[in-house]
């Protein structure tokens, strides 16, 4: 074989094994995304959406306690978080800039990041849930905080970060001051990008289950007192899915069908912005 | 010694025994410098790239406080005023100091929010006024039937030259006494760049112009004085026509010839 056989050989193998591993694993994706359409949809029912949970055994249960759960949770984790990551991620970017203490902030929030959200769950059981005596939905609410507001930050930093400096000058040279030049103009020059990083940011915690056990754990029925335990989506999927009770395991399907839905959305929308952005 | 011509004019700005130090330099960037700059009138500043036409332009706006670290030295007088020292309002003076960038910074807004922005800084609320000033600025900044029926869209829809002279058009809405213009042209096609130039040139009568250009055919066609930069000093200041004339320095003589550079 010459040396040129010998690399098409190799070439052609690489290429194979990538394309079936890529193959395999959209394989995967479709078969998950199939079976979740195919259960959930067939789970779906004007119920879901007007009935609280029920016992097993009777006909008209429903999701609508996890669902206006799961939106008090998310809306009120999204409240704090996306004003505070905001913020966060403007002192990196236009004041901490390279500064010691901006670096270690972004370490600290790219170490958060990538800790296992259960750690997180436990933290806010420690310091939240143990000395109140009881679950509640505001614990829930400040682990999904906890989780969100890196991701914002880190994306407000870089998307501040990606506008020109010219554009900072330009408004400084026409005798703006610094809370201007970033309220009115460098803002609006990343709106795309820290929009598509909330959304990100939603779809990210909508997804947890592991620091709600912790945390606003679970309800059967409608509450929706943020002082007391709460239902979400996933907690409830949790437990009706590993249920042995045949109705209850179809409205687990039914409420991951659901959330799945929503996360995608969010994440279609995020990528949406981001294109709008680039075509500029 | 640098050679300086006398000017008939009433001087903008006066620079005197000026030294620039970047944050990162260990050198200064302007070495002892001394220059007038004419009321309106262009001053043309050219060099080869890297001996601080732009590090000189961007003092008279104090744009580098924008950066911790950098030192300036001496004194650069306007009005009267040594605008390096402590109780400047570098607001008041980047009102009255205007400048335009090498690449066109239209914000993102609209073509009109862009020319208002600078009037609306100075708690301009007033809708005709505000409505008046613009068009008069897009008018100067010839560019107003361009625009016109499009007021409302988004200023990054215009094409670069467009964008400059939006730019300028914003600059001048806040009718500043001095324009600083860092390579306006350089980014921009031959037919752009020669409407921007026709552009400076009516300004002239309203503002005081420094305009720094690496290209010597830019500064002949359109200033009055032309100062030429070596290393961070200025080597000679003259009237544009003499200067590229009889240049009475070797060095002016060796850049406008073409010898380096
Ligand atoms: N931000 C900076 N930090 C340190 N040195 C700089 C900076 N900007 C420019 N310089 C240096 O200052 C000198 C003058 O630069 P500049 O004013 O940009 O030149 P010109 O505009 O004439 O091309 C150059 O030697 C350049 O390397
Ligand atoms: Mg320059």
């Amino acid at each position: 074989m010459t040396h040129t056989q010998k690399r098409v050989l190799l070439n052609n193998i690489i290429m194979t094994l990538s394309t079936i591993s890529a193959i395999i694993g959209i394989g995967f994706l479709f078969w998950i995304l199939g079976i979740l359409v195919i259960n959930g949809v067939d789970a779906l029912s004007w119920n879901i959406f007007t009935q609280e949970g029920a016992p097993p055994g009777y006909e008209d249960g429903g999701l609508k306690h996890a669902l206006i759960g799961q939106l008090m949770i998310v809306g009120v984790a999204t409240f704090f978080g996306v004003p505070f990551g905001i913020l966060a991620g403007t002192y990196l970017s236009e004041y901490g800039q390279k500064s010691k203490l901006a670096e270690t902030i972004r370490d600290v929030s790219d170490i958060m990041m990538s800790a296992p959200s259960i750690v997180i769950g436990a933290f806010v059981y420690a310091i939240v849930v143990v000395p109140m005596g009881h679950f509640s939905g505001w614990a829930g609410s400040i682990a999904l905080t906890i989780i969100m507001l890196p991701i914002i930050l880190r994306t407000t930093d870089d998307m501040l970060q990606l506008v020109p400096s010219t554009l900072r000058e330009a408004a400084f040279a026409l005798g703006a001051p610094k809370y201007k030049v970033i309220t009115q103009v460098v803002y609006r020059g990343a709106k795309a990008g820290i929009f598509t990083g909330i959304l990100l940011g939603i779809a990210r915690v909508a997804g947890e289950t592991a620091p709600l056990l912790f945390t606003s754990f679970n309800d059967n029925f409608l509450n929706t007192d943020m002082m007391e335990p709460m239902a979400s989506l996933t907690v409830t999927m949790y437990n009706y899915a590993t249920s042995p009770y045949e109705d209850w395991q179809r409205l687990g399907w039914a409420a991951a069908f659901i959330l799945s839905m929503f996360i995608l959305t969010l994440n279609i929308l995020g990528r949406i912005f981001i294109m709008k952005k680039r075509e500029k | 010694m640098a050679t300086i011509v006398n000017i008939k004019e009433e001087k903008a700005l006066v620079v005197k025994d000026f030294e620039f130090t970047y944050a990162s330099a260990d050198t200064p960037s302007i070495k002892k410098l001394d220059m007038p700059v004419a009321k309106n009138s262009i001053t043309a500043l050219i060099g080869p790239s890297g001996c601080g036409k732009t590090t000189l332009l961007r003092s008279f706006n104090r744009m580098h406080d924008l950066y911790p670290g950098n030192r300036y030295d001496g004194k650069i007088l306007f009005k009267e005023k040594n605008i390096l020292g402590p109780k400047i309002d570098l607001i008041n003076l980047r009102i009255q100091i205007g400048m335009i960038f090498q690449k066109p910074t239209a914000f993102p807004m609209s073509i009109f929010d862009n020319v208002a922005y600078g009037m609306k800084l100075q708690g301009i609320k007033n809708k005709t006024e505000l409505y008046d000033r613009v068009e008069k600025a897009l008018r100067d900044a010839a560019i107003w039937k361009e625009v016109k029926d499009r007021l409302k869209h988004d200023a990054n829809g215009l094409s670069g030259g467009q964008q400059q002279r939006l730019c300028i058009a914003r600059a001048i809405a806040v009718e500043p006494e001095v324009l600083l213009f860092d390579e306006p042209t350089s980014a921009l096609d031959p037919i752009s760049t020669a409407g921007i130039e026709e552009l400076i040139i009516e300004l002239r009568e309203r503002v005081s112009i420094v305009i720094v250009t690496h290209n010597m055919q830019q500064a002949a066609r359109v200033s009055d004085y032309t100062g030429f930069m070596y290393l961070g000093e200025l080597i000679e200041l003259g009237r544009t026509e003499e200067l590229f004339v009889t240049p009475k320095e070797k060095l002016t003589e060796e850049y406008i010839t073409g010898k380096f550079g």
